[in-house]
């Protein structure tokens, strides 16, 4: 029974390790394959050793679409979390703070957003932004992922606004704040690492986002996942070259999620400090 | 009316016109379209067509086999990511070390775009150059024919899919694991429950509220997933992996027939309602708990 005790730690770190590596093979495997030409990218024997060049990067660098599809999602994917969020903490503190009879039938509503098929939505919005002239607009993209993010936005934010105290707007009350008051100036502050967790969620939703991209955002404004497709081209995939064009466009995310995991992760363990 | 009721409203007003807009309006043409015979391809001989789509899909081999394939990928992949989410929590949960760099590389997945994630595992996976198969071949393992089987198929989309998603259920697990009261898991240690006991008598019940956001979002995701198996698989070999959405993105957009593939969006939605509002009753999500 001792040795089992002892054992425990021991097979945690095993488990945590493994789990960790399990995470970052593929993306140290796509640093390789970029770092390749053709002919080691296609060796019979995956080569662990051989000699890294920089010439993919310097090919998909001097490219300048990479930039172009690089600032399409940036303006995309911020623009539509900034919206999501705006429109939707009102929705998500009403539904988590009022008792009123609509209140579960609505928060339904807003999850079947998620539930619809792309194909449902996609064909209408394919017809009404041709005859709009929204298609391949950033606005018209932005819009549609104001509409996929929003659920996401308000369920998890309904969530942090119920793990609130009721006081915190009977002193409001008291203090003499309306309920919009009580709303911006008391439980939105709390709530902030929450917002910033969602709002990280949203972003990368919209970032990675493939098919709306694909069908509304078309030639004129593709972004990073569209570009990277480009790449698979009609006759060959180059892998080395996509491989170095995903690195690119990984970094950014990257460095955005590194700086922000500790409000991540707060924001999603905000229970604890309460 | 009175100023309670004002501010709800007011509150709900943005989110309500998005959603008439973007929802309602889709829906209703949605809905039209797969009662007619709509296609651009011969978009002048419009007519109605009652719901002769829908027993045209019902009556399809193909709409069975989408089905079967939409159902098992979808279990399979929450139950393992599910499974795999809370037990990388736990385990953290309880770790003193290194926690802030695990925690940073176990989000490494969700951030990568899912087109590049899967391109690089379309070269692992690839049978003859494919790292995958060479690391199999070392510790003296037959190699697979990772795509080229429907089980295979299967399996290789199952573990991408985890790969980029386990992630997210573990990330909402260490949030209610870090909210949760720690005394009563003390209480029947003293008592002398032993740690597996603890862990389904009171750690998974009390985790459940929060897996349950993770579940219906990560269940309805996976059951539309999309650009996973487009690049992947692309639905095959032959259509052993082809899911209603494909099936939806076939007719729709390649084919040009809205009026079908509109019938089966509207067959896949009728499912995820049904199977959510289920869901949601069982685990009680939709009382407010903190109700004004």
């Amino acid at each position: 029974m001792r040795a089992l005790r002892s054992l425990t730690p021991f097979a945690r770190r095993l488990a945590l390790s493994a789990f960790a590596l399990w995470c970052m093979f593929p993306i140290y495997w796509l640093a390789m394959m970029s770092l390749k030409t053709q002919v080691d990218a296609m060796a019979r024997r995956p080569k662990f050793l051989f000699a890294p060049i920089l010439d993919n990067y310097l090919t998909v660098l001097s490219d300048p679409a990479i930039w172009t599809y690089f600032a399409n999602s940036a303006i995309v994917a911020l623009a539509s979390t900034a919206l999501a969020l705006l429109i939707g903490l009102p929705a998500a503190y009403v539904l988590a703070r009022y008792r009123f009879r609509a209140n579960a039938d609505y928060g339904f509503w807003i999850l079947t957003t998620r539930m619809t098929p792309p194909v449902a939505v996609l064909i209408p919005f394919f017809v009404m932004y041709v005859k709009t002239g929204l298609i391949g607009t950033h606005a018209g993209l932005i819009v549609a992922h104001v509409a996929i993010n929003l659920s996401i936005v308000v369920w998890l934010m309904k969530g942090f606004f119920e793990d609130l105290p009721g006081e915190l707007e009977e002193a409001a009350a008291i203090d003499g704040a309306t309920y919009f008051q009580a709303f911006a100036h008391i439980c939105l502050p709390v709530v902030l690492p929450g917002i910033a967790a969602v709002a990280i969620l949203a972003f990368l939703f919209s970032w990675n986002e493939f098919l709306f991209a694909l069908v509304l955002g078309g030639n004129d404004v593709r972004t990073v996942p569209l570009g990277l497709y480009a790449f698979v081209g009609y006759q060959q995939v180059r892998w080395g070259e996509l491989s170095a064009a995903s690195i690119v466009l990984l970094v950014p995310v990257l460095l955005f999620v590194l700086i922000f995991q500790k409000q991540l992760i707060r924001g999603l363990t905000m229970g604890a400090v309460k | 009316m009175d100023a309670r009721t004002r501010f709800i409203i007011l509150m709900l007003t943005p989110a309500t016109v998005l959603l008439l807009g973007l929802t309602i309006f889709p829906f209703i043409a949605s809905v039209a379209m797969s009662l007619s015979n709509y296609s651009m391809v011969t978009p002048d001989s419009l007519a109605f067509a009652g719901l002769q789509n829908y027993f045209k899909l019902l009556q399809a081999e193909e709409f069975w086999t989408a089905l079967r394939a939409t159902a098992l990928f979808t279990v399979l992949a929450v139950a393992i990511q599910l499974a795999l989410g809370v037990a990388i929590a736990t385990f953290l949960h309880h770790e003193t070390r290194a926690v802030p760099l695990l925690r940073a590389i176990y989000l490494l997945p969700m951030a990568i775009t899912p087109v590049a994630a899967v391109f690089t595992f379309r070269m692992m996976l690839n049978p003859s150059l494919g790292v995958f198969n060479y690391l199999l071949k070392l510790v003296g393992l037959p190699p697979q024919d990772w795509l080229g089987t429907p089980a295979m198929a299967m399996t290789s989309l199952l573990i991408v899919d985890t790969w980029q998603w386990a992630p997210f259920i573990l990330l909402i697990a260490a949030g209610g694991l870090a909210a949760m009261d720690e005394e009563p898991l003390q209480a029947a240690r003293m008592d002398g429950a032993t740690e597996a006991q603890v862990f389904f008598h009171h750690t998974l019940p009390a985790l459940l509220p929060y897996l349950g956001v993770a579940i219906v979002f990560r269940a309805i995701d996976a059951f539309k997933t999309f650009d996973i198996i487009f690049v992947l698989t692309g639905g095959g070999p032959g259509v052993a992996t082809r899911t209603l959405n494909l099936l939806a993105y076939k007719h729709g957009i390649e084919f040009l027939s809205m009026g079908y593939a509109a019938a089966i969006a509207i067959v896949m939605l009728a499912i995820t309602i049904i199977a959510a509002q289920v869901f949601l009753r069982r685990m009680r999500m939709f009382v407010p708990r903190a109700a004004l």
